[in-house]
């Protein structure tokens, strides 16, 4: 089933907008368009003549959609944000996503929900491929600074490998404290006696 | 500890907020303030409304128009506390600055002069077929697009068919400047500052020679918070009591610059946030302005939230929107200011002595019993 509704995406996340977009498309929004150039943004939008604008809320552009409330004559058609405010709990939820949405007048609440659910679904996962980027970056500069600081114990202290691992993990333990931190201290006061 | 949850946005007039958490004086008061710093005053109200705040830093017509619904929501919000009068400058592109110049045969002198120099390059432009001059302001509702449009009447311009505004984030402006997206705007520090300091731009009016005290950023609570929690927001109202003095003291400056220019605050150099603190700014390549006034955020005049001033801002605000007044809407406009709120808290009893709580320097005086002849005025 395709949707005609136009949908206009305003985001500087090049990664994330792709990840919406395909999403969209996959539940048959076939006119799904995406802004990344927010210069003269008001102009692009009258150009464009969306039926729904979706915007991340880290955008501080979101102040510029707000003059579509007052200027009515900048755009063809009235907008009004997302869903009734008694709806709060969905508009809590795309917030907490990081996303926001306009809608024109007129538009059926139960389609434009469909919309609004989908991009928060794909703003979260976004969200959770950051995060699993972020840790997998720690991850490897962890180890990376473990390996180091045992081999400066090996050699500081004449020990094997899992004795110097030992030395660590027992610190760590004694201390409370990460393994790595533990190591990433290791490392500095190694810097600082050399 | 009860902690409260405050959105704000990067700007130097945060400060009671940001020291009242930096220097302790919440924590004195038994509460524990988390600040969550915003990218727009959109998120700013749909977080405060949507209960993800329990308070936050807001442009005082906001507060006003999300208690009417004239904007894009209508919850209604109390304001018990008001933050800073004044701090923002209007500040024009070189281009539109040196046609001034021009027509003038000198730099102007006053912000009259300005103004009225301005109104001939418009008439000249107008004349040549030239499009018209936009504005950029940093919201649809704030005291910028009011200082802005009581400037141009000074020099004779009407703001509602002469010029044209559009909401510019503070961030953007220089670009927007410098492109000539616009060719002159209405924002607070550092974004004068930068416009300046890179030759996009002059400063020609400072916001506190338009008005002695037109409100300008506020806290902002739900109405029906404000009636659940009165133990909080006392306790509230009483850290960022001390902080306003704190904040205004000249001594403590050096510090409260270094406070907020922190990365997870305002993120720019400390001597950029002093200037600002001092008034003492450049204004263009080689002249510099000192003005005491420039920006304050003490005193029971700015504080304690007068609902006169709200009346003044539903005024203002209905005038730019081309509204009739409502009688009714002026009056939900004065019950969101709560200074029964701030008396409570901080033990005033003193009632505002000023007659007038604006000190608009310019144009008709304000009599916050008489809002239609005060538009009548403006529209003359």
């Amino acid at each position: 089933m395709t949707d005609q509704a136009s949908i206009l995406i305003i985001d500087e996340n090049h990664v994330r907008a792709a990840i919406i977009q395909e999403g969209l498309r996959e539940a048959g929004h076939v006119h799904v368009r995406w802004l990344n150039e927010t210069a003269n943004l008001l102009k692009h939008i009258v150009d464009i003549d969306p039926d729904i604008i979706v915007i991340d809320l880290e955008s501080p552009n979101r102040d510029v959609l707000e003059q579509m409330f007052q200027v009515s004559r900048l755009v063809r058609r009235p907008i009004a944000m997302f869903v009734d405010q008694s709806d709060s709990a969905s508009i809590r939820d795309a917030m907490l996503a990081g996303v926001s949405a306009y809608v024109v007048d007129g538009l059926k609440k139960e389609r434009v929900k469909h919309i609004l659910d989908m991009c928060v679904q794909r703003f979260q996962v976004f969200s959770r491929l950051e995060e699993e980027l972020h840790e997998a970056k720690t991850a490897l500069a962890d180890r990376k600074v473990i390996e180091r600081a045992k081999g400066i114990l090996m050699t500081a202290k004449s020990l094997s490998e899992q004795d110097a691992y030992a030395m660590m993990r027992k610190a760590a333990m004694d201390q409370k404290r990460r393994l790595a931190e533990i190591a990433r201290a290791i490392v500095m006061a190694e810097g600082m006696l050399k | 500890m009860k902690t409260v949850k405050v959105g704000f946005i990067p700007l130097i007039d945060a400060a009671i907020p940001i020291a009242a958490v930096e220097c302790g004086f919440a924590e004195r008061e038994g509460i524990q303030i988390e600040l969550v710093r915003e990218t727009s005053w959109a998120n700013i109200r749909d977080k405060l409304i949507h209960d993800l705040f329990d308070a936050s830093h807001m442009l005082a017509p906001l507060a006003v128009t999300t208690s009417l619904g004239l904007g894009n929501a209508r919850v209604p919000l109390a304001v018990p506390f008001g933050l800073n009068a004044n701090g923002n400058c209007i500040t024009l592109s070189a281009r539109l600055y040196r046609a001034m110049e021009e027509v003038l045969g000198h730099p102007p002198l006053d912000v009259r002069q300005s103004a009225q120099a301005l109104k001939r390059v418009i008439d000249k432009r107008k004349a040549s077929g030239e499009p018209p001059i936009t504005f950029g302001v940093v919201f649809p509702f704030s005291v910028h697009a009011i200082i802005v449009r009581h400037w141009l009447r000074l020099g004779g311009i009407d703001p509602h068919n002469d010029v044209q505004f559009l909401v510019v984030p503070p961030p953007f402006m220089v670009a927007n400047l410098s492109e000539g997206v616009i060719e002159g705007c209405c924002v607070g520090e550092p974004w004068n500052s930068r416009a300046v300091e890179s030759g996009v731009g002059s400063i020609v009016v400072f916001g506190a020679e338009i008005s002695r005290c037109a409100p300008d950023k506020v806290l902002a609570l739900r109405d029906e918070m404000a009636a659940k929690e009165p133990e909080m927001v006392d306790r509230l109202l009483r850290a960022y009591r001390t902080a306003a003095r704190w904040c205004q003291n000249r001594e403590n400056h050096a510090n409260l610059a270094h406070m907020l220019a922190q990365p997870q605050y305002i993120n720019v150099a400390p001597k950029t946030v002093l200037n600002a603190l001092s008034g003492m700014l450049a204004v263009n390549r080689t002249e510099g302005r000192s003005m005491p006034d420039f920006l304050r955020f003490e005193g029971d005049e700015i504080n304690r939230p007068d609902p006169r001033k709200a009346r003044w801002l539903y005024a203002e605000i209905a005038n730019g929107l081309r509204q009739n007044l409502n009688t009714s809407q002026a009056e939900a406009a004065a019950c969101v200011f709560r200074p029964d709120l701030f008396d409570t808290a901080t033990g005033n009893n003193a009632l505002p002595e000023s007659q007038d709580p604006i000190g608009l320097k310019f144009g008709p005086a304000f009599d916050s019993n008489n809002l239609q002849g005060y538009i009548d005025a403006l529209r003359g």
